[in-house]
């Protein structure tokens, strides 16, 4: 952890600001919202490394995604992920995003979750400790030290694809697009 | 109890049967075109709290079996020591399902009906509304029917989905 | 000289506030058994929200959250800090006490345009939480004024060190514990955290606020702290003649309302006026009544 090095501060501010203050949008997806508490109360003290739950998407910059993903709350999601402001980082929270998990063959899950929202990381467990969170956290500390974790980068540029993967698993979406095309 | 029970349905209604299990529940079988006459006769014999409405697919008997569960409060004049739910048993065809939603009777039985009419694909007529619960999309054959084959709808629907840009990249 | 107390009160007075932010939250993190982020942690969240790219909802939601910032920043520059107070003319008092309520005025601009209803709720519970603390922060205020025949607020200040604290003389203490009592309160912090409430209304009128707008909004919130707590460690405590026993006084007070902040669930709103209208107000009511009949 850098975060006492003044002269990273000094060089890039942004970039520490965002990767010690990254608060959660507190959205509970699935079974791993069990695990979310834990970790922000006092055994696992989540506050020390400036992980906050955020009570809207309005003012959370991190998004876990924590558990399989059915398709009312794939809904949901999308809607609550475009309304974070940029930049923000999402983070697929146990076995079900990743490949669908133990839901592999259900037919209201969704599969890759990466089709539908760009995602920076992954978590494997079912479900992950909160020790994992942490090391989440770390992990996503040195992307975007590298400039690696553009999810929201590449939601702008791959826009259409996104929606077009989307309208075709949820129908005809009722929100208008984000980016529309000149 | 249950057996004075058995003896005033056979009685009243011709062609049902029943038996008792080992646990003392009682087990009740009609044929759809009486379920609500004898729903109605339960539940003025104290029978009045309707836990639930299930359904079971006999693919190899061509039936779909609709269960009512039913059972009663708690009556500290009841000998019968303790709640036993009794059951309700009846089967329709499973070209054409078809029975009488039994709001009138029980109105609990609302969003279980439309549960199953999404799930079994069986038509509730006289139900206010059935409209999809808990699923999204139209399918053609109703999810829960063992000939909806789970493997092959995620691979044409969900694997078919393209990937975007690179994905996740690895640290 | 003039100038330079100018930038030099606001600009205190935000770091003071800031450092409140951070110093709540480490203690917060304390009395629950862990460890808790660093005290410059509001620092690094107002940096981090102020690089994000916010959502505008009008004018008026600009404007709104510019005019409660705008607001906070003018009350600091009445309040004498130690010895530095740059509008130490007359009638601090009275515009202190007029422009605290600018502060949920801007807000409610800024809810309205927001179109959440978490929002409205939020600004109709803060302007119902103002409506129940005004009236005996009103009725302190009066006495302080009565007994010292001065609505300037550096003349009361002089008048506490030439004698004593107004808290420790007679009919003031009560106006003291009325103030006490309310001043987590006029601070937003439990009992009275009703305004904010992120686990019942998504944090009430801040809840479209993204980006800038939330920074500004954090930072009218470290403001408001310290007002709450430099008016009263001026008016009953004595006010200092050195910011650095001023700022000691101030961090007493802080610990003890963190301490409240600590120990107390949320209120509702219907509870905190009921309790806001009962027993301070009648305390300051006997205190005010006392002053004028008790005369010097």
């Amino acid at each position: 952890m850098d975060r006492n090095q003044l002269i990273k501060w000094i060089e890039a501010p942004a970039k520490m600001a965002h990767k010690y203050s990254l608060h959660a949008v507190y959205f509970c997806t699935g079974c791993g919202i069990i695990e979310i508490p834990p970790a922000i109360t006092a055994r696992w003290d989540a506050e020390r490394f400036g992980v906050l739950p955020a009570a809207t998407p309005r003012h959370a910059n991190l998004f876990l995604i924590t558990g399989y993903v059915s398709l009312k709350t794939l809904r949901a999601i999308i809607r609550t992920y475009e309304q974070m402001p940029e930049p923000k980082y999402s983070v697929g929270f146990g076995s079900c995003p990743i490949n669908g998990g133990m839901y592999w063959d259900s037919y209201n899950t969704i599969k890759h979750l990466d089709r539908y929202i760009p995602i920076d990381g992954w978590i494997a467990g079912c479900m992950p400790r909160p020790e994992a969170i942490f090391v989440a956290v770390t992990h996503l500390w040195t992307l975007i030290e590298k400039d690696m974790a553009d999810g929201y980068k590449r939601y702008r540029v791959h826009y259409s694809e996104y929606r077009a993967n989307q309208e075709r698993i949820l129908g005809a979406l009722e929100w208008p697009p984000l980016f529309p095309k000149e | 109890m249950s057996d004075s029970l058995r003896d005033r349905l056979e009685v009243v209604f011709k062609d049902i049967s029943s038996e008792v299990d080992v646990d003392g529940r009682l087990t009740v079988h009609a044929n759809p075109a009486s379920v609500l006459s004898v729903l109605g006769f339960l539940k003025d014999d104290g029978y009045d709290y309707l836990v639930l409405v299930s359904c079971i697919d006999w693919i190899d008997e061509g039936a779909l079996e609709v269960v009512y569960v039913l059972s009663r409060y708690l009556d500290p004049a009841d000998t019968d020591g303790g709640r036993v739910p009794m059951l309700l048993k009846t089967r329709v065809p499973r070209e054409s399902p078809v029975l009488a939603s039994s709001i009138e009777i029980f109105p609990v039985a609302e969003p279980h009906e439309r549960e199953i009419h999404e799930l079994f694909g069986i038509r509730f007529y006289g139900h206010p509304r059935l409209t999809p619960l808990f699923l999204e999309r139209e399918y053609e054959v109703p999810p829960f029917r063992k000939d909806f084959d789970t493997r092959q709808y995620v691979e044409e629907v969900f694997g078919n989905v393209p990937p975007v840009g690179e994905g996740t990249q690895a640290l | 000289m003039q100038v330079l107390r100018l930038i030099l009160s606001p600009l205190a007075a935000l770091v003071i506030g800031i450092l409140f932010l951070g110093l709540s939250r480490k203690f917060m993190a304390r009395i629950q058994w862990r460890y808790g982020p660093p005290l410059y942690q509001p620092l690094i969240d107002i940096l981090r929200l102020f690089t994000q790219r916010s959502v505008s909802h009008g004018v008026v939601f600009d404007l709104g959250i510019i005019l409660t910032l705008a607001a906070s920043f003018v009350i600091v520059l009445f309040l004498p800090f130690g010895g530095l107070c740059p509008m130490s003319g007359s009638g601090g008092l009275l515009v202190v006490l007029y422009m605290m309520l600018l502060a949920p005025l801007g807000m409610a601009l800024t809810a309205g345009e927001s179109a959440n209803p978490n929002s409205s709720i939020g600004i109709s519970r803060w302007f119902i939480l103002a409506l129940g603390y005004e009236v005996p922060l009103l009725l302190v205020l009066l006495a302080v004024m009565t007994r010292y025949d001065t609505i300037s607020l550096v003349e009361i200040v002089a008048a506490q060190r030439s004698h004593t604290s107004s808290i420790a003389t007679f009919p003031l203490v009560l106006s003291g514990v009325a103030y006490l009592l309310i001043m987590p309160a006029v601070m937003g912090l439990r009992p009275f955290e009703v305004v904010q409430a992120p686990q019942e209304i998504s944090s009430g009128p801040m809840a479209e606020l993204g980006g800038r707008y939330l920074a500004m909004a954090t930072v009218q919130h470290a403001l408001s702290m310290f007002i709450g707590i430099s008016l009263f460690v001026n008016l009953l405590w004595g006010g200092a003649s050195n910011p650095l026993v001023f700022l000691l006084k101030m961090l007493v007070m802080f610990a003890l309302v963190l301490w409240v902040n600590a120990a107390f669930p949320r209120l509702r709103i219907d509870q905190a006026i009921r309790f806001l209208w009962r027993w301070p107000t009648f305390v300051a009511f006997v205190g005010l009544l006392l002053v004028v009949v008790i005369g010097d």
